[in-house]
């Protein structure tokens, strides 16, 4: 073998193996990079809410000055509920059911002395609506434990404000789910009962606190068995949050909606006509250097062909003969991966620093979607290589000059 | 004979104990309307242990008879087959199996590597299989009267140490059969004649059969048969 490559070798031209290889690598480090950044930035805009069905709307009444005077009720009727049933857009229609009940819930970690604890209310929502797992959203009774859903507010609220006033450690929102939360209900008769709570998720769009509905609808009849729940929000499931007619019904009816749906979906839309460009880039600059690499092997393979052919007839077999060549482009291939690789993850340092400040909550995880991707390119470009390289020989073979 | 550790398992079944040519003509000689030859157009066997001789003028298709037999080229009408089997059918592993074991050439050209050493040539080829111990090549150097040569580039030596060492590397293999395609065109007599008897040698102790072209001077062997192509 060592032999076979001293001869071999001969005709290699460092220039032309170069201009791959530097070809080659920043092709593999534009797509690589883009494929990272993109699943590095996207849950940005979208994670949290994917617990949620896709589209839907939350509706309220509009609150005005002289509305509030007046003890004018801001609560949904069971007509307001038929009607928007009724509409065309309407896909499924919940309520939010609130509490009729007080709720205290505190959090605290005694290792680092903190305790925080605040008068706050639940909501709960048809779970249909809900896209946490079952054995998640659920509510036993004997456990004693109730599944959270916090708006990502809160926790900005606490990380951007009170931690960073008191200096206290930032949470994640993995770390989050881990912290068991101590809530007490307070009943009209005065019966008080405790709780552990659990937060299973954040959310973008829900500006409330939602708990599973069996525990709500179980809650409202123990502590307040004379008050019925009047909803104040609606969650609308619709085919196409952009409808026209929804806008006018809802200007009809006074509803309003929170409405930043769209501003999302532009935003990823944008952000993946962006690093699609940028990935399409990087494929075609590795599809340039894949190119370079086969005409410098064929180059190599043309300025050796007598060498071969003797070697051909002197009892090497072509799979033999072409091992070299494909060694060659194998090791080439893989440093180009280890170092794209390498490069990827130190570029990446850079923008998940900025991001971790402006997204505290955003875990920072192993790059893999780049090393899928990288070994993805890697396999590709390698097999072709040693294919396209085992029939050059065996051309030669064929040539029977 | 020797089996290398490399030669499939199944090599005692290849021994080749003939090679058959029926009818065998270069495709370039088709339009030619007579031709007078002893080996083309002719059915012809040539049989292991037995020595042949076969002396062409120039342009008779000396170089192409090796070809033919020796698979790099197919432009021929007829047949050969060694043993029964048509070699057209053959596929490359066989070929490079019947390279390896079956059938040794020393070609006119040679097919040296000039960017080798003498020595890293015979090894090149010594090494598929393993078949000469490194004493054993060093000797025939000695005898040939080019030890000196073992580490020089074959590139820098002269057309008659080339084709020592071309013999040599021939002779580096377990063979059925062995074609000198004019090995002595640029020796001396004594080198000639060493030759010979280290190819009978050779050739007597694998029970192989010897088949030489020569345009005159040829090499002095006991042939059974000589033939004019």
């Amino acid at each position: 073998m060592k032999l076979l490559w001293k001869l071999l070798r001969q005709h290699i031209s460092i220039g032309q193996l170069a201009g791959f290889f530097l070809a080659n690598l920043f092709g593999m480090i534009i797509v690589l990079l883009s494929v990272q950044f993109y699943t590095d930035i996207i849950p940005v805009f979208t994670e949290g809410d994917t617990f949620m069905k896709k589209d839907y709307l939350i509706a309220t009444k509009k609150i005005s000055a002289i509305g509030s005077f007046a003890g004018k009720s801001n609560t949904f009727s069971d007509e307001d509920l038929k009607s928007l049933k009724e509409q065309s857009f309407t896909k499924n229609v919940g309520a939010f059911t609130p509490s009729q009940f007080k709720v205290s819930a505190g959090f605290g970690m005694q290792e680092a002395g903190i305790h925080l604890s605040t008068e706050m209310f639940f909501e709960s929502v048809p779970d249909q609506f809900v896209d946490v797992s079952l054995d998640k959203w659920h509510f036993d009774k004997e456990s004693r434990n109730i599944p959270i859903i916090l708006p990502r507010n809160y926790l900005n609220l606490y990380n951007f404000g009170f931690a960073q006033s008191r200096s206290l450690p930032k949470l994640s929102e993995g770390v989050m789910g881990l912290i068991q939360m101590d809530i007490v209900l307070r009943g009209e008769n005065g019966q008080q009962e405790q709780f552990k709570g659990n937060i299973v998720g954040f959310s973008n769009r829900l500006n409330t606190i939602l708990v599973p509905q069996a525990f709500m609808s179980w809650a409202n009849n123990e502590f307040a068995p004379n008050t019925k729940a009047q909803p104040v929000r609606l969650i609308i499931e619709v085919d196409n949050p952009a409808d026209a007619s929804i806008a006018k019904y809802f200007q009809q009816k006074g509803y309003e909606t929170e409405n930043d749906k769209l501003d999302a979906g532009k935003t990823t839309y944008f952000l993946r006509l962006i690093t699609g460009i940028v990935l399409g880039v990087g494929l075609f600059i590795s599809a340039l250097s894949f190119y370079i690499l086969m005409l410098s092997i064929f180059l190599l393979l043309q300025k050796n062909t007598t060498k071969l052919e003797s070697l051909l007839l002197i009892g090497y077999s072509p799979a033999k003969v072409a091992i070299p060549y494909q060694i060659l482009t194998l090791g080439l291939n893989l440093i180009v991966l280890l170092l794209s690789l390498g490069s990827v993850a130190w570029m990446r340092t850079y923008y998940t620093e900025v991001l971790t400040q402006l997204f505290p909550q955003m875990e920072v995880k192993l790059f893999w979607p780049a090393i899928i991707m990288g070994l993805i390119l890697f396999v590709a470009i390698s097999l072709m290589n040693i294919i396209a390289i085992k029939k050059k020989v065996a051309s030669i073979w064929m040539h029977k000059s | 004979m020797l089996i290398s550790q490399n030669s499939l398992s199944d090599y005692k079944t290849r021994i080749m104990n003939s090679i058959h040519l029926q009818q065998t003509l270069p495709e370039v000689f088709a339009e030619r309307d007579k031709i007078e030859s002893e080996v083309w157009h002719k059915d012809l066997v040539f049989n292991k242990k037995e020595i042949y001789l076969i002396e062409a003028a120039s342009g008779t298709g000396k170089s192409s008879l090796c070809s033919f037999i020796y698979g790099y080229r197919n432009d021929y009408q007829g047949i050969i087959s060694f043993d029964a089997q048509n070699i057209k059918a053959m596929k490359i592993k066989q070929w490079v199996e019947l390279r390896r074991h079956s059938i040794s050439m020393l070609f006119q050209d040679l097919r040296l590597f000039s960017e080798l050493t003498a020595i890293e040539n015979i090894q090149l080829k010594n090494n598929l299989s393993g078949y000469k111990s490194k004493k054993e090549i060093i000797a025939y150097f000695e005898a040939l009267g080019i030890a000196d040569k073992l580490d020089k580039k074959v590139g820098k030596l002269s057309f008659g140490q080339q084709q020592r060492v071309a013999f040599i590397r021939a002779l580096c293999q377990p063979f059925d059969f062995i074609f000198l395609d004019e090995p002595i065109s640029h020796l001396d007599d004594v080198n000639g004649q060493i030759m010979g008897e280290l190819l009978t040698a050779e050739a007597r102790q694998q029970g192989a059969g010897i088949i030489v072209t020569s345009i005159g001077k040829h090499i002095e062997l006991e042939y059974n048969k000589v033939l004019q192509l």
